[in-house]
Parts: structure tokens; C-alpha cells; sequence
């Protein structure tokens, strides 16, 4: 089952200077139901807009949204309700305390006054939030706003989380705190959407990714169909002797010898055979994705 | 869980917002009310208008203008401020429909409109001599109705003005002439033209009508004209204020 179907979106917006500017142009973004999916671009390419839209909040030029088959544009209520979404910038409610927050939100998403006190319980625990429970949420300090954004989007246990930069300016120790938690939501069923421009963490996270440049979705797939794509074709392996006759096509780069691929597996075969237990270290010289990032925004 | 639900949660936390600042939302406005029944009380203490003293006759109105300023004041600082602080995003992602979403603030200005008025009363109401609720459900039905009138205009100016400059100067250009031109202070009847007129066409002039008219028995013109004033106005600010919030929930 698809969590969310995006088809052909496009969105425009008019200038003052009656210029127009084209945010997002003939996007389509299909994720399956239970995958954790990378939305990646560089600033200003067109992902917030994207999250804006799918989020209710922002209405396309064209195109339709459906989120588990509840079309987002004319239903927008019934699909809100399924999402839970921690936008990219921190607001803090300058009067209320972390619980009052958290309270009235689960009381905004439907989450019984019974169950609302537990929940929120839960929710401060999982994101180590628990002893500023009674505290002015304007005392927190930065990180810990972000932390109490991203309780917010949980309170009604989303089936559809959706992660606006959620680790942009935090420190290492929240950052992994936070893909800690993404994981933990996917294993209990959450189908989550994030948009990084930290490749590293939508190699740690994504099953799948878009990249999104100038507005147009530039390449998507799995991971590793798009390593593979983007692989530098060759085997790189290390060897403790390494005067010895060579393969044809086999080249020195540094400390390593490359090998030319045509069918990986069969490559490597080859070269574990020819070089048997001269082998020290044997790789297939996968494209990093900050690699393929920069082929692919490179015009 | 119902959308009414939803909807009740967000009209709680407005609730306990005015709560929380309760010295700026509701002591201030009796403060004032108290000021001015004071300084009206001295100035003409003995007069007496169409069968009613001059203190029980401004004291309705007193209450009728705190019920507007308050219930008007509450959205539209709460909506500004979520604007200028960026917590509006938490209205906008939530599923809660446009126009329940302005109903909930409404209903929170409205119910801060009913602390004020009581709280208010239950402090002044022994310096006004032999007054009496005279027909307490039209005085009810005058306080929820102006309440949410004003509740809804306050939604709309809120959504619509993007800082507090802008409000002061719709408090200033259009609160205050509609406020003094209501009949608070004064019977509209002794009016010379052509304010007499204007008075008549000021929409605010039928709260404080019906309001007093609940209170103290005195009516300028029939309850009944004001009654259908109030539930016209009512309905076409619901819907003004349905197409506002629909539009201004957005980006």
C-alpha cells in the first residue's frame, strides 16, 4: 500500500515583481507504506514546498496528493489526521509549560483526555524530555525545543511522520538521539518522510530517496540501485604481495589496485581467483552519495 | 473522537491562555470599567434617564462594552501573537476545519467576555442602587450572541492584520468611534442629527440594546429589531470569517 502518492505536482508563485517562479514543476513521489524516505536537495530546491503541500497547508498550482488513499487536497482534515509533521523551524508557545503544549496538541489530534497524560509521558521519555515536563517550554534551550517540536508530531502516534530538516543545527548526540528514534517509529509501523541536505544521514536512514534540484526530481530510487548506478565500476582490493602478474585492465591508485567491472559479481569472482590468498582486502568501490549528489547537481 | 473534539481542545487552550495572563485579560478591563463607573457615578449622580437612574443606565452599557472589547481583543492578540512567534504552523497542520478553528477562538473570547462581565459584577454591582436582572434569559441570550458576534470579528481582524500597529489602528478607527457612537453613555434618542442616524446604523448599538434591555428593562429601539441585528450580522460575519480563515490557514 502507498503512505503517500504524489502525482505530477506543480507549484508556482507570482512575484511582486509580477515575476513568476516555479517552487516545484512536475513532481511525482510515490512511498511505499512502513519505508523511511529521504526527500534530498540544496537549499532552496524545492522540498519545503513539497512538505508544505503534502501537509495541507499549501495549495498546488496542479496535481493531486493522496496520503493511504485519502486524497490530501479535497479531504485535507481526514488526511492531516494521519500525519504528524515536525516543521524545519523551532516555534515555542511563549506562555504555556512542555505539558500544556503537549496536552492541548494530543487534545488537537484527537488523543482521549484518559489516555493524554500517559502519552505524553511516553513521548518526553522517548526524547529524554522528562524532567522539563512542568517547565516553560520559552526556557528550553534550543535543542531541546527542537526535541519538544518533533514530541508535538508523536503525541497521536502518527502513521505518516513527516520530518522537515529535523537535525539541522542540533549536536551529534541529539542527531543520533533522533535517528535512534526515527528507526524505533518505522519498526513500529510509521511510515516516515524526511527532507536533509545531510547526506550522511539519509545514508544512515533512507530505504529510498528523491533528489529534488531547481524544483524537478532529478533522480529517485533505492539506495543502492542508485550507489549502483553511480558506482565508479570498479573492484578495489589490496594485496600483501603486490609484484605479482596481474589481471589485464588491473591499475595501481595509491595503496589499492582498481579493476575494471562489466558484471560485479563474476568481476570479483575473477579477482578473488586469480589472486587467492595474496588478497588482503577485496571492495566493490561504491559512489558515495555526497558523490553522487554533486554528479547530479552538477548543471 | 469527533471533529467537536478537536475543536474543543484548541478552544481550551485559549481558555487557559487568558487564564495565565489573567492581570493583562481580565483585570485590566474591569479596572477600566471601574474607572469609568466611578467618574460617570460623580458627574451626574442623581440624573435619571426615562424612568432609570443615569448609574444603572451606564452600568449596562459598561458591561456591554466589556463584553465587546474583551471577547473582540482575545482572538485577535492570540492569532497575532502566534503569527509574529511562528505557533500558527500548529494551527495549520492541525485537523481541525477553518471555520471550527475560528468558532474556537470565538467561543474563547466569548467565554473571556463572561469572566470579565461576572467578575466585574460581582465587584461593582453593589454601588449601583436597586439594580436587578429584569429579564435574565434575554440578557443571556444578548451576552453569547455579542460574545461570538465580536468573538468573529476579532477572529477576522486577527487572521487578516499581520502585527499589533495594524490593530491599534483598527481599535482606534473603528472600535472606539463604534464603541462611543453605541449608546453606552447616553440614550441615542437625545442625540442631535445626523448622529442619531448613525447610531441607529452602528451595529454595535444593538448589543448594547438588547444587553441593557436584558439588564435594566430600557430598550432605545425594539429588542426584537436588535435581536434580528445581532443574528444577521452574526451570520455574515461566520461567513466572512470562514473564507478568511480558509485562505489565511494557508501559506
Amino acid at each position: 500500500m502507498l503512505a503517500l502518492e504524489v502525482s505530477h505536482i506543480n507549484k508556482t508563485f507570482r512575484t511582486k515583481k509580477g515575476e513568476t517562479v516555479i517552487a516545484n514543476d512536475d513532481v511525482t513521489v510515490k512511498i511505499e507504506a512502513g519505508k523511511i524516505y529521504g526527500l534530498l536537495g540544496p537549499n532552496g530546491a524545492g522540498k519545503s514546498t513539497l512538505i508544505s503541500m503534502i501537509s495541507g497547508i499549501m495549495t498546488p498550482t496542479s496535481g493531486s496528493i493522496s496520503v493511504f488513499g485519502v486524497d490530501a487536497l479535497t479531504r485535507t482534515v481526514e488526511a492531516k489526521k494521519m500525519m504528524g509533521i515536525v516543521p524545519q523551524e523551532i516555534v515555542t508557545e511563549l506562555a504555556f509549560t512542555v505539558d500544556e503544549i503537549l496536552h492541548y496538541m494530543g487534545g488537537m489530534y484527537g488523543v482521549p483526555l484518559a489516555e493524554r497524560k500517559d502519552r505524553i509521558g511516553e513521548v518526553l521519555r522517548d526524547l529524554d524530555l522528562e524532567d522539563k515536563r512542568y517547565e516553560r517550554a520559552r526556557s528550553l534551550s534550543g535543542g531541546m525545543k527542537r526535541r519538544l517540536m518533533v514530541a508535538k508530531a508523536l503525541m497521536h502516534k502518527p502513521k505518516f511522520l513527516i520530518l522537515d530538516e529535523p537535525t539541522s543545527g542540533v549536536d551529534v548526540a541529539l542527531r543520533q538521539k533522533i535517528w535512534e528514534l526515527v528507526r524505533r517509529m518505522n519498526k513500529e509501523g510509521a511510515t516516515i518522510l524526511f527532507t536533509t541536505h545531510y547526506l550522511e544521514e539519509a545514508e544512515q536512514l533512507c530505504d529510498e530517496m528523491t533528489f529534488i534540484h531547481h524544483g524537478r526530481v532529478i533522480k529517485q530510487g533505492k539506495l543502492s540501485d542508485i550507489q549502483k548506478e553511480f558506482s565508479e565500476n570498479v573492484v578495489a582490493f589490496e594485496l600483501y604481495k603486490p609484484n605479482v602478474p596481474h589481471l589485464p585492465g588491473v591499475h595501481k591508485e595509491g595503496t589499492e589496485f582498481h579493476y575494471p567491472v562489466t558484471h560485479l559479481d563474476q568481476d570479483m569472482s575473477a579477482v578473488i581467483k586469480h589472486y587467492g590468498e595474496n588478497l588482503r582486502s577485496i571492495k566493490s568501490a561504491a559512489a558515495s552519495l555526497e558523490n553522487i549528489f554533486l554528479k547530479l547537481t552538477a548543471n | 473522537m469527533t471533529a467537536i473534539t478537536y475543536m474543543w481542545a484548541l478552544y481550551a487552550r485559549e481558555v487557559k491562555r487568558f487564564q495565565k495572563l489573567w492581570l493583562d485579560t481580565v483585570a485590566t478591563p474591569i479596572m477600566s470599567t471601574v474607572l469609568y463607573l466611578t467618574i460617570f457615578g460623580v458627574i451626574a449622580g442623581g440624573r435619571a434617564v426615562s424612568g432609570t437612574t443615569y448609574s444603572a443606565f451606564v452600568y449596562a452599557g459598561l458591561l456591554g462594552m466589556m463584553m465587546v472589547n474583551s471577547s473582540f481583543s482575545n482572538p485577535t492578540f492570540a492569532l497575532i501573537l502566534s503569527k509574529n512567534v511562528g505557533t500558527i504552523i500548529d494551527i495549520q497542520l492541525a485537523p481541525i476545519a477553518p471555520w471550527r478553528v475560528g468558532i474556537a477562538y470565538a467561543l474563547a473570547g466569548f467565554t473571556r467576555g463572561v469572566y470579565t462581565v461576572v467578575i466585574a459584577s460581582l465587584l461593582t454591582i453593589w454601588f449601583i442602587p436597586g439594580i436587578s436582572i429584569q429579564h435574565p434569559l434575554t440578557f443571556l441570550i444578548a451576552l453569547l450572541l455579542t460574545g461570538l458576534e465580536f468573538g468573529m470579528l476579532g477572529v477576522i481582524f486577527g487572521l487578516i492584520m499581520k502585527n499589533f500597529e495594524s490593530l491599534t489602528l483598527v481599535m482606534t478607527f473603528v472600535m472606539q468611534p463604534m464603541i462611543f457612537l453605541a449608546g453606552v453613555f447616553y440614550p441615542i434618542s437625545t442625540l442631535p442629527a445626523p448622529w442619531n442616524t448613525l447610531s441607529q446604523l452602528n451595529p454595535l448599538h444593538h448589543n448594547i440594546n438588547l444587553l441593557r434591555y436584558g439588564m435594566i428593562g430600557y430598550t432605545d429601539i425594539s429588542p426584537l429589531i436588535s435581536l434580528g441585528v445581532i443574528v444577521g450580522i452574526s451570520l455574515i460575519l461566520f461567513t466572512i470569517m470562514n473564507q478568511v480563515a480558509s485562505k489565511s490557514l494557508k501559506q
